[in-house]
Protein backbone atom coordinates (compact mmCIF):
# COMPACT_ATOMS: atom_id res chain seq x y z
CA UNK A 1 0.00 0.00 0.00
CA UNK A 2 1.50 3.92 -0.86
CA UNK A 3 2.67 6.02 2.19
CA UNK A 4 1.54 9.12 0.04
CA UNK A 5 -2.10 9.50 0.44
CA UNK A 6 -1.77 8.59 3.98
CA UNK A 7 1.08 11.55 4.06
CA UNK A 8 -1.10 14.05 2.00
CA UNK A 9 -4.27 13.28 4.35
CA UNK A 10 -2.05 14.19 7.47
CA UNK A 11 -0.58 17.45 6.14
CA UNK A 12 -4.15 18.82 4.93
CA UNK A 13 -5.54 17.37 8.38
CA UNK A 14 -3.13 19.54 10.13
CA UNK A 15 -3.78 22.39 8.08
CA UNK A 16 -7.10 22.39 8.15
CA UNK A 17 -6.93 22.08 12.10
CA UNK A 18 -4.26 25.11 12.05
CA UNK A 19 -6.62 27.51 10.07
CA UNK A 20 -9.74 26.98 12.63
CA UNK A 21 -7.75 26.95 15.85
CA UNK A 22 -9.02 30.08 17.49
CA UNK A 23 -6.28 29.54 20.44
CA UNK A 24 -3.00 30.10 17.81
CA UNK A 25 -3.36 33.33 16.81
CA UNK A 26 -1.15 34.96 13.46
CA UNK A 27 0.79 37.35 15.39
CA UNK A 28 1.20 34.48 18.01
CA UNK A 29 2.46 32.52 15.26
CA UNK A 30 4.73 34.99 14.31
CA UNK A 31 6.36 36.40 17.29
CA UNK A 32 6.98 32.41 18.70
CA UNK A 33 8.45 31.66 15.18
CA UNK A 34 10.63 34.92 15.45
CA UNK A 35 11.30 33.96 19.30
CA UNK A 36 12.25 30.71 18.06
CA UNK A 37 14.59 32.22 15.20
CA UNK A 38 16.45 34.78 17.55
CA UNK A 39 16.42 32.38 20.41
CA UNK A 40 20.08 33.21 21.54
CA UNK A 41 20.89 36.28 19.95
CA UNK A 42 19.55 39.63 19.34
CA UNK A 43 15.85 40.58 17.77
CA UNK A 44 15.65 41.80 14.68
CA UNK A 45 13.16 44.49 13.82
CA UNK A 46 11.09 41.79 11.64
CA UNK A 47 10.91 40.01 15.18
CA UNK A 48 10.94 43.07 17.55
CA UNK A 49 7.25 44.04 15.44
CA UNK A 50 6.10 41.15 16.05
CA UNK A 51 6.28 40.64 19.75
CA UNK A 52 4.93 44.28 19.69
CA UNK A 53 2.00 42.73 17.68
CA UNK A 54 1.51 39.90 20.05
CA UNK A 55 1.37 42.51 23.26
CA UNK A 56 3.45 39.49 24.71
CA UNK A 57 6.90 41.60 25.24
CA UNK A 58 7.31 44.43 27.44
CA UNK A 59 9.31 47.31 25.61
CA UNK A 60 12.61 48.93 28.19
CA UNK A 61 13.93 52.12 27.00
CA UNK A 62 17.82 52.12 28.09
CA UNK A 63 18.50 55.44 26.53
CA UNK A 64 18.23 58.74 28.72
CA UNK A 65 15.28 59.61 30.70
CA UNK A 66 14.75 62.74 28.75
CA UNK A 67 15.75 61.06 25.48
CA UNK A 68 12.21 58.83 26.13
CA UNK A 69 10.80 61.62 27.12
CA UNK A 70 10.95 62.86 23.82
CA UNK A 71 9.93 59.84 21.94
CA UNK A 72 9.74 56.20 22.66
CA UNK A 73 8.52 53.07 21.25
CA UNK A 74 4.24 53.34 22.02
CA UNK A 75 4.00 51.37 25.31
CA UNK A 76 7.84 51.45 26.26
CA UNK A 77 8.76 52.13 29.71
CA UNK A 78 12.00 53.83 30.34
CA UNK A 79 14.92 51.79 32.16
CA UNK A 80 17.78 53.98 31.18
CA UNK A 81 21.51 52.69 31.63
CA UNK A 82 22.66 55.85 33.40
CA UNK A 83 19.68 55.94 36.31
CA UNK A 84 19.13 52.14 36.01
CA UNK A 85 18.93 51.85 39.86
CA UNK A 86 16.50 54.86 40.90
CA UNK A 87 14.33 53.52 38.21
CA UNK A 88 14.68 49.94 38.84
CA UNK A 89 12.52 49.35 41.81
CA UNK A 90 9.66 50.72 40.15
CA UNK A 91 10.25 48.73 37.47
CA UNK A 92 10.31 45.55 39.91
CA UNK A 93 7.24 46.36 41.49
CA UNK A 94 5.75 46.85 38.07
CA UNK A 95 6.94 43.85 36.29
CA UNK A 96 7.85 40.61 36.94
CA UNK A 97 10.53 38.44 36.88
CA UNK A 98 8.61 35.86 33.89
CA UNK A 99 8.35 39.13 31.78
CA UNK A 100 9.58 38.74 28.45
CA UNK A 101 11.59 41.91 28.22
CA UNK A 102 12.61 44.01 24.93
CA UNK A 103 15.26 46.54 25.43
CA UNK A 104 16.23 49.06 22.98
CA UNK A 105 18.14 51.81 22.52
CA UNK A 106 19.07 54.38 19.87
CA UNK A 107 20.75 52.12 16.92
CA UNK A 108 23.20 49.38 16.61
CA UNK A 109 26.11 50.90 17.65
CA UNK A 110 24.34 51.85 21.19
CA UNK A 111 25.86 49.63 23.84
CA UNK A 112 23.17 51.12 26.66
CA UNK A 113 20.36 48.09 25.49
CA UNK A 114 23.03 45.14 26.41
CA UNK A 115 24.01 46.93 29.74
CA UNK A 116 20.51 47.42 30.99
CA UNK A 117 19.97 43.84 29.61
CA UNK A 118 22.88 42.37 31.70
CA UNK A 119 21.52 44.37 34.90
CA UNK A 120 18.14 43.02 34.23
CA UNK A 121 19.25 39.28 34.04
CA UNK A 122 21.41 39.78 36.99
CA UNK A 123 18.24 40.78 38.56
CA UNK A 124 16.48 37.69 38.27
CA UNK A 125 14.45 38.39 34.80
CA UNK A 126 15.46 35.67 32.89
CA UNK A 127 13.60 36.25 29.57
CA UNK A 128 15.45 39.20 28.55
CA UNK A 129 16.07 40.43 24.40
CA UNK A 130 18.10 42.91 22.81
CA UNK A 131 16.46 44.67 19.89
CA UNK A 132 19.72 45.84 17.90
CA UNK A 133 17.79 48.46 15.51
CA UNK A 134 16.60 49.92 18.24
CA UNK A 135 14.27 53.16 18.03
CA UNK A 136 16.35 54.50 14.78
CA UNK A 137 14.93 51.35 12.85
CA UNK A 138 11.74 51.53 14.83
CA UNK A 139 10.87 54.52 13.45
CA UNK A 140 12.48 54.61 10.28
CA UNK A 141 9.78 51.71 9.24
CA UNK A 142 7.02 53.76 10.56
CA UNK A 143 6.25 51.49 13.53
CA UNK A 144 4.17 53.05 16.17
CA UNK A 145 5.87 55.17 18.53
CA UNK A 146 4.80 58.08 21.53
CA UNK A 147 6.17 60.85 23.32
CA UNK B 1 40.96 101.05 42.18
CA UNK B 2 39.06 104.74 41.69
CA UNK B 3 35.60 104.47 43.75
CA UNK B 4 33.15 106.96 42.44
CA UNK B 5 30.06 106.37 43.59
CA UNK B 6 27.82 109.02 41.10
CA UNK B 7 24.37 108.75 40.33
CA UNK B 8 24.75 107.26 36.87
CA UNK B 9 25.73 104.00 38.47
CA UNK B 10 29.21 104.11 37.76
CA UNK B 11 29.66 104.42 34.39
CA UNK B 12 31.94 107.38 35.29
CA UNK B 13 34.71 104.64 36.37
CA UNK B 14 35.72 104.51 32.40
CA UNK B 15 36.21 108.53 32.57
CA UNK B 16 38.59 107.90 35.51
CA UNK B 17 41.93 106.64 35.01
CA UNK B 18 40.99 103.50 36.25
CA UNK B 19 42.87 99.54 35.28
CA UNK B 20 39.80 98.90 33.30
CA UNK B 21 39.80 102.18 31.17
CA UNK B 22 43.00 102.49 30.40
CA UNK B 23 42.94 98.69 28.66
CA UNK B 24 39.79 99.72 27.18
CA UNK B 25 36.27 99.11 28.24
CA UNK B 26 34.44 101.52 26.92
CA UNK B 27 30.97 101.79 28.21
CA UNK B 28 29.80 101.32 24.64
CA UNK B 29 31.48 97.48 24.72
CA UNK B 30 29.48 96.97 28.00
CA UNK B 31 25.69 97.84 26.72
CA UNK B 32 27.05 95.48 23.74
CA UNK B 33 27.98 92.37 25.83
CA UNK B 34 25.11 93.28 27.88
CA UNK B 35 22.48 93.32 25.36
CA UNK B 36 23.80 90.36 23.71
CA UNK B 37 24.38 87.98 26.42
CA UNK B 38 21.04 89.35 28.02
CA UNK B 39 19.47 87.98 24.84
CA UNK B 40 21.18 84.49 25.12
CA UNK B 41 19.59 84.07 28.76
CA UNK B 42 16.29 85.10 27.85
CA UNK B 43 16.53 82.93 24.37
CA UNK B 44 17.90 79.99 26.64
CA UNK B 45 15.86 80.60 30.22
CA UNK B 46 12.54 80.76 27.48
CA UNK B 47 12.64 77.57 25.75
CA UNK B 48 13.43 75.70 29.47
CA UNK B 49 10.28 77.28 30.83
CA UNK B 50 8.41 75.61 28.25
CA UNK B 51 9.45 72.40 29.24
CA UNK B 52 10.73 72.80 32.63
CA UNK B 53 9.92 68.21 32.85
CA UNK B 54 13.05 68.02 30.01
CA UNK B 55 14.96 70.67 31.49
CA UNK B 56 14.58 68.79 34.83
CA UNK B 57 15.38 64.69 32.79
CA UNK B 58 18.77 66.45 31.85
CA UNK B 59 19.44 67.74 35.14
CA UNK B 60 18.85 64.53 36.57
CA UNK B 61 21.67 62.96 33.74
CA UNK B 62 24.49 65.24 35.13
CA UNK B 63 24.14 62.67 38.28
CA UNK B 64 25.12 65.42 40.62
CA UNK B 65 21.77 66.18 42.28
CA UNK B 66 19.59 64.22 44.87
CA UNK B 67 16.42 63.59 42.79
CA UNK B 68 14.12 65.52 45.61
CA UNK B 69 16.08 68.90 44.28
CA UNK B 70 15.96 68.85 40.73
CA UNK B 71 12.77 70.15 40.17
CA UNK B 72 13.31 72.95 42.48
CA UNK B 73 16.50 73.78 40.71
CA UNK B 74 15.01 73.40 37.15
CA UNK B 75 12.75 76.17 38.22
CA UNK B 76 15.54 78.36 39.95
CA UNK B 77 18.33 78.21 36.93
CA UNK B 78 15.48 78.83 34.71
CA UNK B 79 14.07 82.04 36.57
CA UNK B 80 17.52 83.11 37.21
CA UNK B 81 18.34 83.14 33.32
CA UNK B 82 15.22 84.84 32.04
CA UNK B 83 15.70 87.46 35.27
CA UNK B 84 18.79 87.97 34.80
CA UNK B 85 18.78 88.24 31.21
CA UNK B 86 15.68 90.68 31.30
CA UNK B 87 18.00 92.96 33.92
CA UNK B 88 20.82 92.69 31.53
CA UNK B 89 18.77 93.81 28.53
CA UNK B 90 17.06 96.57 30.56
CA UNK B 91 20.12 97.39 32.42
CA UNK B 92 18.45 97.05 35.91
CA UNK B 93 20.73 95.78 38.41
CA UNK B 94 23.14 94.45 35.46
CA UNK B 95 26.35 94.29 38.29
CA UNK B 96 24.50 91.80 40.23
CA UNK B 97 22.70 90.37 37.70
CA UNK B 98 25.97 89.76 35.86
CA UNK B 99 27.53 88.46 38.79
CA UNK B 100 24.46 86.25 39.15
CA UNK B 101 25.06 84.42 36.18
CA UNK B 102 29.11 84.70 36.58
CA UNK B 103 28.17 82.21 39.16
CA UNK B 104 25.90 80.07 37.14
CA UNK B 105 28.34 79.84 34.64
CA UNK B 106 30.91 78.48 37.24
CA UNK B 107 28.59 75.84 38.16
CA UNK B 108 27.57 74.96 34.42
CA UNK B 109 31.22 74.71 33.54
CA UNK B 110 32.55 72.92 36.75
CA UNK B 111 29.38 70.36 36.15
CA UNK B 112 30.14 69.64 32.68
CA UNK B 113 33.40 69.24 33.02
CA UNK B 114 33.18 66.51 35.73
CA UNK B 115 30.61 64.79 33.81
CA UNK B 116 32.71 64.65 30.86
CA UNK B 117 35.97 63.53 32.85
CA UNK B 118 34.21 60.30 34.01
CA UNK B 119 32.91 59.82 30.74
CA UNK B 120 29.29 60.28 30.88
CA UNK B 121 27.43 61.11 27.43
CA UNK B 122 24.37 63.69 27.20
CA UNK B 123 22.22 66.28 26.68
CA UNK B 124 24.19 69.39 27.95
CA UNK B 125 20.56 71.12 28.61
CA UNK B 126 21.68 74.62 27.18
CA UNK B 127 20.13 75.27 24.11
CA UNK B 128 17.48 72.71 23.52
CA UNK B 129 16.25 74.76 20.61
CA UNK B 130 19.25 74.17 18.58
CA UNK B 131 18.22 70.76 18.50
CA UNK B 132 15.08 71.08 17.71
CA UNK B 133 14.94 73.91 14.90
CA UNK B 134 18.34 72.77 13.51
CA UNK B 135 18.78 69.18 14.18
CA UNK B 136 22.43 70.24 15.99
CA UNK B 137 22.94 67.77 19.36
CA UNK B 138 23.65 69.85 22.21
CA UNK B 139 25.66 67.28 23.76
CA UNK B 140 28.28 67.50 27.22
CA UNK B 141 32.09 68.18 25.70
CA UNK B 142 34.70 70.61 24.72
CA UNK B 143 32.39 72.82 22.79
CA UNK B 144 29.51 73.94 24.95
CA UNK B 145 32.36 74.24 28.11
CA UNK B 146 34.51 76.69 26.12
CA UNK B 147 31.43 78.21 25.21
CA UNK B 148 30.30 78.64 29.20
CA UNK B 149 34.18 79.78 29.73
CA UNK B 150 33.50 82.30 27.01
CA UNK B 151 30.19 83.70 28.40
CA UNK B 152 32.10 83.54 31.74
CA UNK B 153 35.05 85.56 30.32
CA UNK B 154 32.05 88.28 28.23
CA UNK B 155 30.37 88.63 31.46
CA UNK B 156 33.57 89.66 33.98
CA UNK B 157 33.49 93.29 32.44
CA UNK B 158 29.54 93.51 32.89
CA UNK B 159 30.09 92.28 36.44
CA UNK B 160 33.42 94.66 37.13
CA UNK B 161 32.26 98.07 35.94
CA UNK B 162 28.64 97.89 34.86
CA UNK B 163 26.10 99.60 36.67
CA UNK B 164 23.60 98.96 39.41
CA UNK B 165 21.37 101.91 38.45
CA UNK B 166 18.07 102.11 38.53
CA UNK B 167 16.69 103.95 35.39
CA UNK B 168 13.27 105.39 36.59
CA UNK B 169 15.32 106.95 39.76
CA UNK B 170 17.63 108.52 37.31
CA UNK B 171 14.89 110.44 35.57
CA UNK B 172 13.78 111.79 38.83
CA UNK B 173 16.76 112.95 39.91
Amino acid sequence: MSKKPLRRTLVASLLLLSSFSPAVSQHDAAASTALAKEDAGELNLSAAKALFDSRSACFVDARSEYAYYTSHIKGAISLSESRFDEQFPDFRQKKSIETLIVVYCVGINCPKARHVAEKLKKNGYRNVKVFSGGLAEWSHAGFPMEG
Amino acid sequence: MVSCRLSDGGMSRFNAKTPMATIGFSSALITALRLLLGAIFIISGSEKLLDLKFFGLVIAEYQILPPLFIPAVAILVTLCELLCGTMLLVDLFSRISASIMLGMMAIFIAAMTNNVIRGLEHDCGCFEFLAQWYGLKEEIGIGPIVRDILFFILLLPIALLGSNRIPWKKRQG
